[in-house]
């Protein structure tokens, strides 16, 4: 039987808008994603510049020590329900710069995601697939992992 | 003698007026010094700027723990008649004593270079107009990150209090700032970013009134990765993950630059095929990057027609990038002697399919490119740089050379194989954004002439047998280097990169390895530009202005 809820938690996921937001390199994979040749609107996805507005965060890969109250802050203002992307290495474990001291190596530890897409830099096919699974996860009805713990409540911003 | 020689000997006559430890021709373009006593380098520096050394392309330091000593390098340019001069003089390493004079009063375009070493080595430049720490993360102010006794790890530590402290600094600074202005006033600060759309994460503290720009204070660092410090860990092959991330738009020619450093200290040198394939890499590099740069652009001023086409293009120079090196981006494709990879047959098919499609596209876009009515009517006036803030400044690349200046590494200093590529100066003249848009277009169509020079060059030595694609692309070279050291330059996407490399004996990895990158200078210009225009026109500035966040805060 079909319920109500089902069918907004469908309307919604069809239609998930990203908080235009870059924090490193992965982000011109993201806007290869957004262009002619991969061309996300097709499956819903449109960003947009306010996180007012917004679904969907994507970490676009290393997130720096000044940046990472940006991020946070910028999740925060987000209505829920809201979810998050992980896009590459870097947000996994500070890929590349796992050496490098200034950048974060676990923000997915502190702003926990929903979807990790693998590569450096992911691939556009792959950003867009790993988008297709948070539309999965919203259509079940799977609360967002953020909204579910990680250390960013207890972290000022 | 000939003139360039008089020009060259005019230089060493003054540094020989003065007590060196040695004065030497470095490469044909550059003379090498050492200066005995810091305390001549401001008088020595503006007799080089009467000489016509009228630019200061960066200052680096290296810290020699052993020696107990900081060796700070300058690198003076003179852009019209091509002569360089490098620098250097040492000063104590104690941090009491660590000062030197600044040449900020004396060359506007040292101006954040010199912040940057004091961020970094504590440095104390006397006489410095504004000396505030710059790119480093505020746990990172009165420290000195990349001093070689700098203990990384006691720091990270206290992480979690480092990092609330960083988010009371942007809150504190919010409300001092509330302190500051009038309330009742119209002035205020607004903050353009950390990502705003129109950019990447930069942060332009704007000052306001009303909707008139008073002054602009760029808050750079976002996304500083400490790259020249990454580098020093890695070993000289592994050190490519790095410098390539100095900006993905244009990864390859970066490398380039490093790589021509290592093999100039390792002794070795390259086969011509390897010099031709980073020329054809290089510049589908620089295509893939304009292409990005000119969507950004015209995104940002709402044609967004003309951000796809150029979008679309860019895909076909990326699957030449793909089938050769197997990924689009991150290539890795440059390695120390040579290109990383052969060349197959279908790859040049490949390259061949996008110059079709950038012959294809091009009218449409010069049509709509040069008719456009918004371009005319707001970018034509806002954002003139002239040459001469050109040369003070140091701006180089897309942006000197809208206006007017010739200036080009590829030209001035030619390394892989452009000595034996037909090319000119292509340049502007009004040095308007609208030029410098224009400038990067007939750029792209200089590349592909390029490309199909090269391209034609490698064809033909292939068929006749001299190039041989599978196994002429790499030399050895030795895994442990020299002591040593070199800077290489090369003409990047967006303008000129130096690669000052140090070594120890029996090196397995870098010391010290300095990236300047254009953008930096590019911004220092932001705050000349805009201040008394709108706020609207930020955005058109800045894109114009061809600014990448990956090489400004490295």
């Amino acid at each position: 039987m079909l319920r109500v809820f089902d069918f907004f938690a469908h309307a919604k996921s069809e239609s998930l808008w990203m908080a235009h937001f870059c924090t490193g390199c992965c982000s011109l994979e993201m806007a290869a994603a957004m262009g002619p040749r991969y061309d996300w609107e097709r499956y819903g996805f449109l960003p947009t510049p306010t996180p007012r507005q917004a679904d969907i965060l994507i970490i676009t890969g290393l997130v720096t020590k000044k940046m990472l109250p940006a991020l946070l802050r910028t999740y925060a203002q987000m209505p829920e329900p809201k979810y998050v992307l992980a896009l590459g290495a870097c947000s996994f474990d500070g890929g590349p710069y796992n050496d490098s001291l200034a950048v974060i190596k676990n923000p997915t530890e502190i702003l926990p995601a929903d979807v990790f897409v693998a590569g450096c830099p992911p691939k556009p096919e792959a950003i867009i697939s790993g988008m297709e699974e948070i539309k999965k996860k919203m259509k079940k009805g799977i609360p967002s992992a953020a909204s579910q713990g990680g250390l960013w409540r207890e972290m000022k911003f | 003698m000939e003139g360039d020689e008089i020009l060259m000997q005019n230089i060493k006559n003054i540094l020989t007026s003065y007590e060196t430890e040695y004065v030497e021709d470095y490469k044909k373009v550059w003379i090498k010094t050492k200066l005995e006593k810091s305390s001549d380098l401001l008088e020595v520096a503006k007799a080089l700027q009467e000489n016509g050394l009228r630019t200061i392309s960066t200052v680096s330091a290296t810290d020699f723990l052993s020696e107990n000593k900081i060796e700070m390098n300058y690198f003076f340019e003179d852009i019209l008649t091509k002569r360089n001069c490098w620098l250097k003089c040492d000063i104590p390493r104690e941090i009491e004593n660590c000062s030197i004079d600044s040449i900020t009063p004396l060359f506007a375009g040292a101006d954040w270079h010199e912040r940057e070493v004091f961020s970094m080595f504590g440095i104390k430049f006397t006489g410095h107009p504004d000396l505030r720490p710059i790119i480093v993360s505020q746990d990172f102010y009165d420290k000195t990150p990349f001093r070689k006794d700098f203990d990384w790890d006691a720091h990270e530590e206290n992480i979690v209090e480092n990092m609330n402290m960083i988010a009371e600094s942007f809150a504190n600074e919010e409300e001092e700032n509330e302190k500051k202005l009038d309330p009742h006033g119209s002035d205020t600060i607004l903050n353009w970013g950390p990502t705003h759309p129109a950019s990447g994460p930069i942060r332009l503290k704007v000052h306001c009134d009303g909707e008139d720009v008073i002054s602009i204070d760029p808050d750079i660092g976002f996304v500083w990765r400490a790259l020249e410090h990454l580098v020093t860990k890695k070993d000289f092959i592994g050190a490519i993950v790095a410098v390539e991330r100095l900006c993905f738009m244009d990864n390859i020619n970066s490398m380039v630059g490093y790589c021509q450093a290592v093999e100039e200290i390792a002794g070795v040198e390259i086969t011509d095929f390897a010099k031709y394939m980073r020329v054809v890499l290089g510049e589908v590099a620089r295509l893939s990057s304009h292409m990005m740069g000119m969507a950004g652009f015209y995104n940002a001023m709402g044609l967004h027609t003309v951000m796809m086409w150029n979008m679309d293009m860019r895909e076909f120079f990326l699957d030449f990038l793909e089938s050769y090196s197997g990924a689009r981006i991150a290539t890795a494709a440059i390695e120390p002697g040579g290109v990383r990879y052969g060349l197959q047959p279908n790859m040049l098919m490949e390259l061949q399919s996008a110059l079709d499609k950038f012959d294809k596209t091009k009218d449409d876009i010069r049509a709509i490119f040069i008719k456009n009515p918004t371009m005319k009517l707001r970018a034509a006036k806002l954002g003139i740089i002239t040459p001469d803030e050109v040369l003070d400044y140091a701006l180089c690349g897309v942006v000197a050379r809208a206006s007017g200046v010739k200036t080009d590494i590829r030209i001035d200093e030619p390394y892989a194989a452009y000595a034996d590529i037909k090319m000119d100066y292509v340049t502007q003249k009004s040095g308007s954004s609208q030029d410098r848009l224009i400038q990067i277009f007939e750029e792209m169509e200089q590349s592909i002439d390029i490309i199909k020079q090269a391209k034609k060059h490698i064809e033909e030595k292939i068929e006749s047998g001299e190039f041989d694609p599978i196994k002429d692309h790499m030399v050895k070279v030795p895994k442990k280097l020299p002591k040593g050291e070199a800077i290489s330059r090369v003409e990047w996407a967006r303008g000129e990169v130096l690669m000052h490399l140090v070594t120890e004996d029996k090196a397995t990895s870098p010391y010290r390895l300095k990236m300047k990158a254009p953008s930096f200078n590019h911004t220092m210009m932001l705050n000349h530009l805009l201040a008394g225009e709108t706020l609207s026109d930020i955005p058109l500035v800045f894109g114009s202005l061809y600014i990448c966040q990956g090489d400004l805060d490295r």
